[in-house]
């Protein structure tokens, strides 16, 4: 007898999945051994039914969440259920098939209760070094994905819960800090076998039947969820676009252009008039794109929707092959972010004409992500320290921007400075908002971000990527544009040098990097701002008093700044 | 007579809760009086001379007055603290800001979540010209002209406190300690708050977020400290006044002036140490405490009989550093709001009615169905006897509110709605158990469950069930439980001391002598507050990681041989291995551990607790009425009711069965079994498992035994 899910167990199942990702995440943030996971938290984890849909996920970074869908479809394309064992773990980073970049390395791990599979749980999390040309793997540049580092396929890296030490001597041999990488992936196995347990008991307490019903009925009433969403969205085609500065070998703009075409209860996305894969890595890889684009529609959709699968099946995604957003082997991708923020971007502007309460303006638009390398002058050992930042989040239809917050698909935390001067030989000596960086408006786009760090030590490297240099964040309806971002190299001193967005270079000790990040844009005509709004900014010296006179035409005579 | 009495009081939104335990003759009064918002001090005083007089006593009588008051969570609530300079290293004024740079959880989506505001405004976030190295070498020496410039700038804005926040202060506070001698100078009257002091911990951000908040506390707290002591100087003379912490420890009036963060949140502080209290009469050392109020829920883990402190969490969105008692929120309360979302979806919360205008059957305006509403719709509640019939339910009200907007969308019936926001709120408090517990590494089947609040004991045997925990405990008194922890509370000291070492480096040698220090201190404190050397228990413990991690465990060090060996700290490092162990699903003794603080705490032992022990009864229970009840997958079922106050020890009632009180209704669904025990607690089991209840009720010796330590 198939068994009729009601809607009250079903959200008891849901809450009870919920739980078993976030206590994924807790572990795997608890026990890892890098930066980039334990502060950072550019991680993810979540629950899968067993047909590969995502069920429940922890609260992170959402490029991450969405971006499991692929790569489960293509691992129930590689496995058949009696190939997977209770206690395997499964690794894969490929991009072509279905991952992020290399450094992000998936596992999975299936459920199985009395020998049949009843679902899979998954982390994800980037790592801080997976071989390849640059330290840190975040420099801009490289033109093939040989060069970003060791590209796995799905690999048992456990099997029936025992490690696979071959397999383990394979990666520690071809990355630079197997220390911490290892820890780090042993971290990732443990929030899996966490995870099997706690789903296990779930569903041998409800049993499979009632669960999949369950399941099912959840998937579907979060379909249901966007679909009214999107009946309640204005019929039509909506086009939007955006630009990314460069892919860090020639200085080429990179067109990107999101075409929305809206009937009904669903919506078809396609990315015609979108540039050819460029040589250097900012080609983004498909699972990014799908997630850029559902995390931008959910977000003006059903932002409260509980975020599975089902929030999927009403978007039909067509990007064309060869293109910056479907590329073909061998090009190279570390460096997608600086490409898929600005689709989000170009989703939302899209949309502004059809539902501008529903939008923000342009926001830094890119992860600014610094690798520094050396060897540590007093363990003598290799360190690998990721710096990754946030920047300016653009201003909104009854708000201000964040001021040096993070928007979009990221979600991360910053490290800090105190946590970065214990593990690693640089000195941090500035991190502040940048006043004047926020696009003027009737709602001001956030500030940006300024970040000075001094290396105390000779021969480090310093790989990175950032964007929004050349284009600035785009202000709406009226709104002014945000301020460019920077990378200056020791500045205010004779030396001081502009540095290129995307790139890889050798520091010596007392240099300075200075990370100037983009601000927002800005919502609304500045003439229309609240003056007393204007004042405040003014006296806490977000403003300065030339742009209030400049871009809202309040003069400020009494001594009322900084 | 010398004194024999001890008075706790809890200043909560609506009452003022008080507790007086009588020592001599074991007898506890309690009583309740309306809150005085604008000026609290006054209900205080009212519910003193209210509770002495029904206990028929004197002010020389009480030994002392502990007090757990939310002056300061209101004022973060209702952003009423004091105008707050905070002074950071060049280059970092907008830390405060910058946060972490994460939006909230809520908002992963939805782009109109925002972090709460900083409390410090930029522009009176000021520089100090200088910089400590992570080793707390000085990299740039202060330049006191920065200082001098900062502290005159708040001067002219009228700055009504102080933070001092520098990077790696907590590893030498010579330029805090600079700094706050020149604010003392220049603007004497202005309290300063040093961030060494009060949370010398790494990571900035969170450290500078913990100094602000008490800076902006400290002027109101200061205020009523000072009117709260001169009322009770003028009407009952020299009192000992000891003030409530979040880590469940009290402190003196006097040491409370210049840590007002740590009295945030001490309410439910207070419910922790009673369920503990508690647990440790019925004999149950593992016990979660739920406090089910109008609009949150709030979980408290009890591991082997003592409240777990944690050594960080939050008040409002900011981040705090201290020693608080690990008490979880969620938004579940009896006001939360049932609603059907787009897909067909049944959610309850987390908006919520709370008690204005309150759930639709309050009849203030409230239309939408709560968590309430459907408690009385499925005939859980009485509506004459509500809140000791202060307040009048409109059942139909109830049922009107759920059939608009839960059973019609569902079509359902009303009952099946009703039943249905009870089994999603439950869901939901479930999840909010588990994720204390399962989560942290504990078997919700081998814990009891406590229930007190309004609302806790209507929920708690459902939620037991679910859980399949042991029993469920419904104390006496169960609605100023946080009063009557107040009053047994310890005075507490905290200390720690960030140190850094690897395993190799931490050495007895090493160790002991900042343990020792921090010792002296503790112990001088401690005497200053009059408690004997003989009441004092001194505690070590040490924040333990594997190397490369960033998140430490707080593992107990070995402190009862007159000097710490190296032996002491093997055992801690295995400690720490199968700590991890139970709690990630790994350890491994071939790893490298390193020592990143070391801990004390420092306790002022209350005296022991003597509960009178209630007679027993051979005749059985009498209902006071019967009515129609809804269980699940039962339907409504006639059930007898019961009065509280009627119950006496050797009562044994058989589900289904209601049991109502002034200030709340327990629920005992069928196949369920209440009995009474000599302190008048009602515990509820399995009928199956009463067998097994017989046998536990012979641990009551050791259960004293337990409670005299």
């Amino acid at each position: 007898m198939k068994y009729r899910a009601d809607a009250v167990t079903m959200q008891v199942i849901r809450y009870a999945m919920e739980q078993v990702a976030d206590e994924m995440g807790y572990t795997l943030v608890r026990t890892a051994r890098s930066t980039v996971i334990k502060e950072i938290k550019d991680i993810s984890c979540a629950v899968f039914d067993r047909a590969g849909n995502t069920i429940a996920q922890a609260h992170h970074a959402p490029m991450l969440l969405t971006g499991f869908e692929l790569g489960m479809r293509a691992l129930r394309r590689h496995y058949s259920d009696d190939e997977l064992d209770d206690g395997d773990v499964i690794i894969f980073n490929d991009p072509y098939a279905g991952g992020q970049h290399v450094m992000d390395l998936v596992t999975f791990a299936p459920v199985k209760l009395k020998g049949k599979l009843v679902g899979f749980v998954g982390s994800i999390a980037h790592h801080t070094d997976m071989g390849g040309a640059a330290p840190g793997g975040t420099a801009g540049g490289l033109t093939e994905i040989y060069l970003e580092g060791l590209r796995m396929p799905f690999i048992k890296l456990y099997k029936r819960g025992q490690e696979d030490r071959e397999l383990f001597g394979i990666i520690a041999n071809n990355i630079r800090v197997p220390d911490k990488t290892l820890g780090d992936i042993r971290a990732q196995a443990s929030a899996n076998f966490v995870g099997v347990r706690r789903v296990k008991e779930i569903v041998t307490k409800y049993t499979p039947a009632v669960t999949h019903a369950c399941l099912e009925k959840l998937l579907n009433v979060s379909e249901g969820r966007v679909r009214a969403g999107l009946v309640a969205l204005p019929d039509g085609d909506y086009t939007g676009e955006d630009w990314v500065d460069d892919d860090g070998v020639t200085d080429d703009p990179i067109h990107l252009q999101v075409n929305i075409h809206k009937r009904g209860d669903s919506a078809t996305i396609d990315f015609d008039g979108t540039a050819k894969q460029v040589r250097g890595n900012v080609n983004a890889p498909l699972a990014t794109v799908y997630a850029a684009v559902y995390y931008a529609l959910i977000a003006i959709v059903d932002p409260h929707v509980p975020p599975n699968s089902g929030c999927y099946r009403p978007f039909t995604i067509r990007a064309e092959e060869g293109t910056i957003v479907n590329p073909n082997m061998p090009g190279a991708v570390g460096a997608r972010t600086n490409t898929v923020q600005k689709i989000t971007e170009a989703v939302f502007r899209a949309l502004a004409p059809a539902v501008p309460k529903r939008v923000m303006a342009g926001s830094h638009g890119n992860i600014t992500n610094c690798g520094f390398s050396g060897y540590h002058p007093v363990t003598g050992k290799r360190f690998v320290y990721i710096d990754i930042q946030g920047g300016g989040a653009g201003a909104r239809p009854t708000k201000d921007g964040r001021d040096g917050q993070d928007s979009h698909l990221a979600r991360f935390k910053n490290t800090p400075v105190e946590a970065v001067e214990l593990e690693y030989p640089v000195r941090i000596e500035r991190y502040e908002l940048i006043p004047d960086s926020g696009g003027a408006g009737k709602y001001r786009g956030a500030l940006a971000l300024r970040r000075d760090i001094r290396v105390l030590i000779d021969d480090v490297s310093w790989a990175r990527y950032g964007d929004r240099q050349r284009f600035a964040p785009f202000g709406v309806f009226g709104g002014h544009n945000g301020a460019k971002g920077q990378f200056v190299l020791n500045p205010g001193t004779s030396q001081e040098r502009v540095m290129k967005s995307k790139g890889l270079d050798k520091l010596k000790a007392g240099d300075v990097v200075s990370l100037r990040l983009p601000g927002a844009g800005g919502y609304g005509n500045p003439q229309d701002r609240d003056p007393e709004a204007v004042r405040r900014d003014v006296r806490d010296g977000k403003v300065s008093r030339v742009q209030a006179l400049r871009d809202y035409g309040i003069e400020i005579t009494d001594d009322e700044s900084v | 007579m010398a004194p024999h009495m001890r008075l706790g009081i809890d200043v909560g939104g609506t009452f003022t809760d008080l507790v007086l335990i009588d020592d001599r003759s074991g007898k506890i009064h309690y009583t309740k009086t309306f809150t005085t918002p604008g000026n609290p001090a006054q209900g205080v005083l009212t519910g003193i001379e209210k509770i002495l007089r029904i206990a028929n006593a004197a002010p020389g009588d009480l030994e002392y007055i502990a007090h757990g008051t939310t002056i300061g969570t209101n004022a973060l609530i209702e952003r009423q603290g004091a105008r707050v300079g905070l002074i950071t290293t060049a280059g970092f004024r907008d830390v405060l800001e910058i946060a972490r740079i994460e939006r909230p959880d809520a908002g992963l989506y939805d782009i109109n979540v925002d972090l709460p505001a900083p409390l410090v405004p930029r522009y009176l976030r000021l520089e100090a010209d200088e910089r400590m190295g992570a080793d707390g070498s000085i990299v740039r020496p202060l330049d006191t002209a920065s200082v001098v410039q900062a502290i005159e700038k708040f001067q002219t804005e009228h700055v009504q406190a102080i933070a001092i926040c520098l990077l790696f202060g907590f590893r030498n506070p010579v330029h805090e300690h600079l700094i706050r001698e020149m604010c003392q100078e220049i603007l004497p009257d202005v309290p300063v708050t040093l961030a060494g002091e009060i949370a010398p911990e790494f990571r900035e951000f969170e450290r500078t977020s913990t100094t602000v908040i008490n800076a902006y506390l400290t002027p109101i707290t200061e205020r009523y400290l000072d009117s709260l002591q001169a009322k009770l100087q003028a009407s009952f003379g020299a009192i000992d006044l000891r003030i409530m912490q979040t880590s469940g420890g009290a402190m003196t009036a006097q040491a409370a002036r210049s840590r007002a963060v740590n009295m945030v949140n001490s309410g439910p502080a207070g419910g922790a140490l009673a369920t503990a209290l508690f647990g440790r009469l019925t004999g149950d050392t593992r016990i979660i405490g739920c406090d089910m109020g109008g609009t949150s829920f709030d979980i408290g883990l009890i591991v082997d009989a003592h409240p777990r402190v944690k050594s960080e969490g939050e008040f409002e969105g900011y981040p705090v550093k201290i020693p608080m008692i690990d008490v979880e929120g969620i938004g579940a309360g009896g006001g939360s709001i049932a609603w059907v979302d787009a897909g067909g979806g049944l959610n309850v919360g987390p908006r919520s009615a709370g008690s204005d205008p309150g759930p639709a059957c309050y009849g203030q305006g409230g239309i939408y169905p709560t968590v309430t509403d459907a408690n009385l719709a499925l005939g859980r509640l009485n509506p004459d006897y509500f809140l000791g019939s202060e307040i009048q339910l409109h059942p139909d009200r109830a049922q009107a509110a759920i059939q608009e907007y839960v059973a019609s969308p569902l079509k359902m019936s009303v009952a099946e709605a009703a039943a249905g926001i009870l089994r999603v709120v439950n869901a939901n408090m479930v999840r909010g158990i588990s994720v204390n517990s399962t989560q942290k590494g504990y078997d919700t089947r081998e814990f009891s469950l406590l229930a007190f609040g309004g609302a806790g004991p209507l929920h708690a045997v459902e939620l037991a069930q679910e859980l399949g925990m042991r029993r469920v405990i419904v104390p006496p008194f169960c609605s100023v439980f946080s009063a009557f922890g107040a009053v047994t509370a310890d005075l507490r000291h905290d200390y720690v001391r960030t140190v850094a070492l690897s395993q190799a480096e931490a050495t007895a040698e090493r160790l002991e002598p900042v343990f020792r220090d921090m010792e002296t201190h503790a112990r001088a404190q401690l005497a200053q507050e009059n408690v004997s050397p003989e009441a004092v228990v001194v505690q070590w413990a040490a924040d333990l990681r594997y190397e490369g991690q960033s998140y430490e465990l707080t593992i107990p060090v070995a402190n009862d041989e007159p000097r710490l060996t190296d032996p002491h700290i093997a055992e801690t490092i295995q400690l720490f291995h199968d700590t991890h162990s139970r709690v990630y699903a790994y350890g491994d003794p071939g790893e490298r551990v390193e020592c990143v603080s070391l801990r004390l705490t420092a306790i002022g032992r209350a005296p022991a607790l003597k509960l009178a022990r209630q007679k027993k009864t051979a005749r059985p229970a009498k209902p006071k009425s019967k009515r129609k009840v809804y269980f699940f997958e039962r339907g409504f079922v006639m059930t007898a009711i019961y009065e509280r106050s009627e119950l006496r020890p050797g009562h044994k009632l058989t589900g289904p069965s209601l049991i109502e009180e002034t200030t709340s209704t327990t629920v005992v669904p069928p196949r369920f079994i209440c009995s009474v025990d000599v302190y008048g607690n009602l515990l509820i089991e399995p009928a199956l498992r009463s067998k097994a209840a017989r046998s536990s009720s012979k641990r009551a010796p050791k259960a004293k035994q337990a409670e005299r330590k």
